[in-house]
């Protein structure tokens, strides 16, 4: 016996959420409604008696002052009712805490098969809407089929004692798990199976897999278990740990590179090694603070004598774009896995996000399945519940514009957590797996959450299938697991702990067992959200917050003690053993017997073909622009442009100050309203020491070429750390590239060399960057798929391929917090500095996109000579003798000498006839140039000297000076330029997206 | 702070901070604790309910910010049902023997559910306040200003007076009929109302008052001034750093060649009130 209980607001309580879709219809697809009510269901699939129900109703689900609910449809008044819920299968949290409340309020245990579905209902008043336009509403705004389903009611369909009815979205699998054993006669056989199964085995590998089953003495170990051809279990195995995402095939690969304007070849033999690996070790010898680099879920560097940080960045691309919400949520809280599966684990001390969109006022013909509005929404939503309930201050992030990513969106996450340096001892770095050591996993329970990705979304739905391959992350689940592990790992329970995330089971137990060579798993012991799985399915199931631990038997009750403390679930699902085998049972039965050595054994090396054709002889040159004569109009309209605008809706929903570490905020200056340089936080509250933390992400520079894109984009973090007080000799690098397919092909990637060759440019200014500035490279990720294909008018598909794309964060150290800088202008009189040369450098720049052009001579980046004035910068910092620094990027002076002056609320007057140049500029060049190695710095006129001994022989000069006089004025020598009132500035800057919250 | 007079030992105050179940702010909260003078104990929800600790050892017990079960039926109401049902007698008889309780964010939430706010004719039991949806439909993380009440029982914001402190919430706004207002303001319950830079009460205008509380409404105390609950987080200001524009309050100091600011800060003076009129009372 199910009951359907609808609560809602008072009627005379403003409803926001409702007002929220009364808001957006009308911003979004025009149409007026005149009220909007939201009335909260909660299904409940429970035999509970009259009075329980009503206890659980007026004790736990109504706040008598603000509720009224029923266990009967809720009378209030409608033209339409959209009722949403959603599909079986996909994670419902507060169901999942109602039910929790309910044994708690009731003092009872709800049986396994009882469950609480929550879903809404919509009253929409408005005159005149029809069924097509509610509709919209429902599946554009309320709703998404991939997750969610919806029925839309008129007054003439509703029963005013039926309202919704029942509606229980149980998965019933009604399947009895079975393991299967696939044929390999031959290589097309086994391809055949692959692609039937959607196994995505690489072709290349088939012959090597299939000798390995043939081998007669694996034959013969295999037969004393029971087993003779490869089973699905076995082969889904390989097949994780052999896809791009775990195994980075694409970076290991071989490149033929060749040069088209030289004819020079090259052939580059794994970039990962080249270019990521080898700087990065050769750098850890030369820098003492590097921990822990290249093997973990995330690198270390040491904050002070008694702690590390850790650090990692990763993208959750393709989830989001189908299920925005849902992916971003997913994306978040499965990067904060990554610190706590480091070393013995590392406690969560902040996040930042990363989000490139297509035009978020998109109005062309193509037609992709999330409008770039709905999914900057839904993403923005995603990642603040995330990072909110996670209790993790959220407080730097960026939002790029680009029709590039109308294909894809790219959602960037990263995670830094902080771990003491010893526990229980041992150096919290380290771990192993030993033979003995019980494998635990702990967390959430496993569905068919994310099995083969996306592959499963073109199933046909039935009442009951789990929509389970989008995820909905679910933090609460997994701050419980982090506070109890965090405990254990105190108390000296944890030999050895990971994440499971790409690759479930498969990867987190296949890894750790590597250690100690071999485990043992019996998968019926792996608690199951719904009976029917098969075994395959639950040794690869990507099911979120949930960990593997190895814990030594003696601490077994131990570690199960705290976890019921922590009303965690924790579960032993085998041992680690010595073996060499991965050994799998179920219910006794052997389903899988793998050498664990098989991995590393003769699979053949992916191999790109790369060909560069330079941009002038692709026929890019500087567009032919005349000087502009307004350019008052000129630097508002750059102000407003989307890419610079202020995005403050976005900062002001992440809680940025959780944990009490806020140090630099995510908006700073007298109106606290300016994006810093840098954020920095103070993770250990009892020392002085701060984490500076900044990302750089200019992916319109790859247009012309992504090698400079890459020196360009890490030159800016770089300059964000030192402007914000890093210390320029600890510098930590995560690299996140996002690239469009490169492999060739000549009907669906005709330009897949090229996009190769890309990538192979931007990993030797990776490796040359990370050399010259000695960053090394504490974490990184790739996602080598950013293409879409979009409907077009007339049917048509069309390829929309992103801009090749690095997002590079830079961590530091500042050793005193209050030693900090800012870029805000500081006092009337203080004299204003650049620091560094502007040259003629304006391909690809905010400038030529304004007028829709491209150009040809993008920002180079030259570390060597940049950095003599980075160290210079770095010690006047020390030294407290400047009062703000700020790097000069996208837009050029003409935009970052405005945000100075609105961090500041203070005027200035600027002669651009005094930057520094290597030759004379026109005045419009000077002031929307993007040269890199550039900053605006201001100081203190009774410490000019003392500043301008520092620099001596480097390219600096003061350039004007801080007013009083909320004006800003720049002049070329004798010659006016702009001259604008701070608040027609900041007016520009905020009002794009000055209406969102 | 910890202040040690005439050669003295102060007298040890124990702290009680709530974790577990998604609550989150309880390691900056202990350490504001402690820089307050108190002793800060951190305690698993399931501690106290096992009883593996036992309340009557501490005197200050503080539940703190976080997503406690979520904030999936109304932000706090699931903490406080489970605290009711296991302990609520324990705690009520706790309360009644002169002990403080401070309800911060999430925990304002489960103190107003709970009913131990307002605390009206004595029942402790009665819910007749909430805070609910932010009138702008969005969680936010903003600094506020803040008007305390000059003439408030409450023991923590004595000597206080404009101040400002970090809001984080989606459900921030403080509701209740027109009868139970009167009585919260004739009986001067209303201890921290949302202000404009001026320092007088923002009257509902949004950002300064930012979720559309009534009356301004940040914070109240029970009769006693002994049980307080409010949305900003005074923890989240524990040290000059934290606020937003401290880099600006920096640089006329060291122009002048003063040092930086040492005294403590709004926020933890709230917790040292506490404190200090635990060891007069």
């Amino acid at each position: 016996m199910a009951h359907r209980l609808e609560i809602t607001l008072k009627n005379d309580l403003f409803d926001p959420e409702g007002e929220g879709v009364r808001r957006k219809a009308a911003d979004y697809f025009h149409l007026a409604l005149d009220r909007v009510r939201t009335i909260q269901v909660l299904t409940i699939d429970a035999a509970l008696s009259h009075d329980q129900c009503e206890r659980i109703r007026t004790e736990i689900f109504t706040n008598p002052v603000t509720q009224v609910s029923s266990f009967a449809p809720l009378p209030e008044p409608f033209d339409w009712v959209v009722w949403v819920g959603l599909r079986p299968g996909v994670r419902d949290n507060p169901g999942a805490t109602a039910a929790e409340a309910i044994e708690d309020g009731l003092g009872i245990r709800l049986p396994p098969e009882a469950a609480v579905y929550t879903s809404k209902r919509y009253c929409i008043q408005a005159k005149g809407l029809d069924r097509a336009a509610v509709d919209r509403i429902a599946g554009e705004l309320l709703a998404n089929d991939i997750i969610q389903q919806w029925r839309i009611y008129d007054r003439k369909d509703w029963g005013a004692d039926t309202g919704i009815g029942i509606i229980i979205p149980k998965v019933i699998l009604d399947h009895t798990p079975t393991v299967a054993t696939v044929p390999i006669g031959s290589d097309g056989e086994l391809q055949a199976i692959s692609d039937a199964r959607s196994l995505a085995l690489n072709p290349n590998d088939i012959p090597v897999i299939r000798a390995y089953f043939r081998d007669p003495a694996v034959r013969e170990a295999r037969r004393a278990m029971g087993l003779d051809d490869p089973t699905d279990v076995e082969l889904e195995y390989i097949s994780q740990a052999r896809s791009d995402h775990c195994n980075h095939n694409t970076f290991r690969g071989r490149f033929d590179y060749r040069d088209l304007a030289t004819g020079e070849t090259e052939t580059v033999n794994n970039l990962f090694k080249t270019c990521i690996e080898a700087p990065t070790l050769a750098l850890k010898n030369q820098k003492d603070w590097v921990v822990s680099v290249l093997w973990d879920n995330a690198g270390a560097g040491r904050l002070d004598g008694d702690h590390y940080y850790v650090i990692t960045g990763e993208t959750h691309n393709s989830p989001s774009n189908m299920e925005a919400y849902g992916g971003a949520i997913t994306g978040i809280v499965g990067v904060y896995r990554d610190p706590l599966g480091t070393g013995k684990g590392a406690r969560l001390v902040m996040g930042a996000y990363g989000y490139c969109m297509g035009p978020r006022d998109y109005t062309g013909p193509l037609r992709p399945r999330l409008h770039p509005r709905r999914l900057l929404d839904g993403v923005i939503e995603g990642v603040r519940d995330g990072g909110n309930k996670s209790g993790i201050p959220t407080p730097f992030g960026q939002v790029l514009f680009h029709p590039g990513y109308l294909g894809k969106c790219l959602v960037f996450v990263t995670a830094l957590g902080v771990m003491p340096a010893r526990v229980a001892g041992t150096p919290a770095e380290e771990k192993t797996t030993s033979p003995g050591d019980l494998v635990i996993m702990c967390g959430g329970r496993v569905g068919k959450d994310g099995i083969h990705g996306v592959t499963a979304s073109s199933e046909v739905f039935s009442e009951h299938t789990p929509a389970g391959h989008v995820q909905i992350g679910d933090p609460y689940t997994q701050k419980k697991m982090h506070d109890f592990l965090l405990e254990a790992r105190d108390a000296g329970l944890i030999r050895f702990v990971t994440d499971n995330g790409g690759g479930g089971l498969s990867s987190s137990v296949g890894e750790s067992a590597r250690y100690s060579n071999g485990a043992l798993i019996d998968l019926e012991k792996v608690p199951l959200k719904y009976a029917g799985l098969d075994q395959w399915e639950i040794w690869v199931s990507e099911s979120q917050e949930r960990m593997t631990v190895a814990v030594a038997p003696e601490d077994l009750e131990a570690f199960m003690a705290l976890s019921r403390r922590h009303a965690v679930e924790s579960t032993v699902i085998g041992s680690y053993t010595d073996t060499g085998k991965l050994h799998i049972r179920y219910e006794g039965k052997t389903c899988a017997y793998v050498d664990l050595s098989l991995l590393e054994s003769g699979f053949p090396q992916w191999a790109f073909e790369a060909r560069w054709q330079p941009p002038e002889h692709r026929g890019l040159c500087e567009p032919v622009l005349g000087e502009p004569t307004d350019y008052n109009g000129l630097v508002l309209e750059m102000l407003a442009q989307p890419n610079t605008c202020a995005k403050n809706w976005i900062a002001r929903q992440y809680d940025h100050e959780v944990q009490g570490t806020s140090v630099i905020k995510p908006l700073i200056g007298a109106g606290r309203d300016v994006p810093p340089d840098a954020a920095v936080i103070r993770p250990v509250l009892t020392g002085p020491r701060g984490l500076v933390f900044t990302q750089a992400l200019i992916p319109q520079y790859s247009a012309i070429d992504a090698y400079h894109m890459t020196g360009c984009t890490i030159d800016e973090a770089v300059r964000r750390i030192i402007a914000t007080g890093g210390n320029p000799d600890h510098i930590g690098g995560v690299d996140n590239f996002c690239w469009p397919n490169i492999q060739y092909d000549p009907e669906k990637n005709p330009d897949g060399r090229f996009k190769a060759a890309q990538l192979v440019r931007a990993c030797k200014a990776l490796r040359e960057s990370c050399l010259a500035y000695g960053i090394p490279l504490l974490s990184g990720k790739d996602s080598m798929y950013v293409d879409g294909h979009l409907p077009g008018r007339f049917g048509e598909r069309h390829k929309v391929s992103a801009l090749e794309t690095l997002q590079f964060s830079a961590v530091s150290v500042i050793d005193d917090i209050t030693r900090c800088v800012t870029m805000d202008l500081k006092a009337p009189g203080d004299i204003i500095y650049v620091l560094g040369l502007t040259r003629a450098e304006l391909g690809a720049s905010a400038y030529y996109e304004l007028f829709g052009e491209i150009g040809c001579r993008v920002p180079e980046a030259h570390p060597e000579t940049f950095l003599p004035l980075y160290r210079a910068l770095a010690r006047a910092i020390a030294e407290e003798i400047v009062a703000s620094a700020h790097g000069v990027y996208r837009g050029g002076l003409g935009v970052h000498l405005s945000l100075a002056a609105i961090g500041g609320r203070l005027g200035l007057t600027v002669d651009l006839d005094q930057v520094p140049t290597a030759r004379p500029l026109r005045p419009d060049r000077l002031l929307f140039s993007e040269s890199a190695g550039r900053l605006i710095v201001s100081v203190d006129p009774a410490q000019r000297q003392g500043f301008e001994k520092l620099f001596t022989g480097l390219p600096m000069a003061a350039v004007g000076t801080v007013t009083a006089e909320p004006v800003m004025e720049i002049r070329n020598g004798d010659q006016p330029l702009v001259r604008l009132a701070l608040e027609r500035l900041v007016d520009a800057w905020k009002r794009p997206f000055g209406n969102l919250i | 702070m910890e202040a040690v007079e005439n050669g003295m030992s102060p007298i040890p105050i124990d702290a009680l901070v709530l974790t577990g179940y998604g609550l989150n702010c309880d390691n900056e909260t202990a350490h504001a604790l402690a820089l307050a003078g108190a002793t800060p104990h951190r305690v698993h929800i399931n501690a106290l309910i096992d009883g593996d600790i036992s309340l009557p050892d501490y005197q200050i017990m503080v539940f703190g910010g976080g997503f406690s079960w979520g904030d999936d039926h109304g932000a706090g109401v699931v903490q406080a049902v489970r605290l009711k049902n296991r302990v609520g007698h324990q705690l009520l008889e706790w309360v009644a023997r002169g002990n403080l309780v401070m309800g911060i964010c999430n925990g304002f939430q489960v103190l107003v559910n709970l009913g131990l706010l307002p605390g009206l004719d004595g029942d402790y039991t009665r819910r007749s306040v909430a805070l609910t949806h932010n009138d702008c439909g969005n969680f936010r993380d903003d600094w506020v200003r803040l008007a305390v009440s000059a003439h408030t029982p409450c023991v923590f914001t004595r000597g206080l007076e404009g101040i400002e402190l970090p809001i984080r919430h989606g459900e921030g706004k403080f509701v209740t009929d027109a009868d139970t207002l009167n009585r919260l303001e004739a009986q001067k319950q209303v201890v921290l109302r949302y202000a404009n830079a001026d320092g007088r009460p923002a009257g509902g205008a949004f950002p300064a008052n930012p979720n559309g509380s009534l009356n301004d409404i940040a914070g109240i105390c029970d009769p006693t001034g002994r049980v307080f609950g409010l949305m900003p987080h005074p923890e989240a200001y524990h040290h000059w750093t934290n606020h937003p524009e401290w880099t600006r309050q920096k640089e006329p100091l060291r122009r002048a060649g003063r040092p930086l600011p040492t005294a403590p800060t709004p926020g933890v003076r709230i917790f040292a009130n506490a404190v200090a009129y635990l060891r007069t009372a």
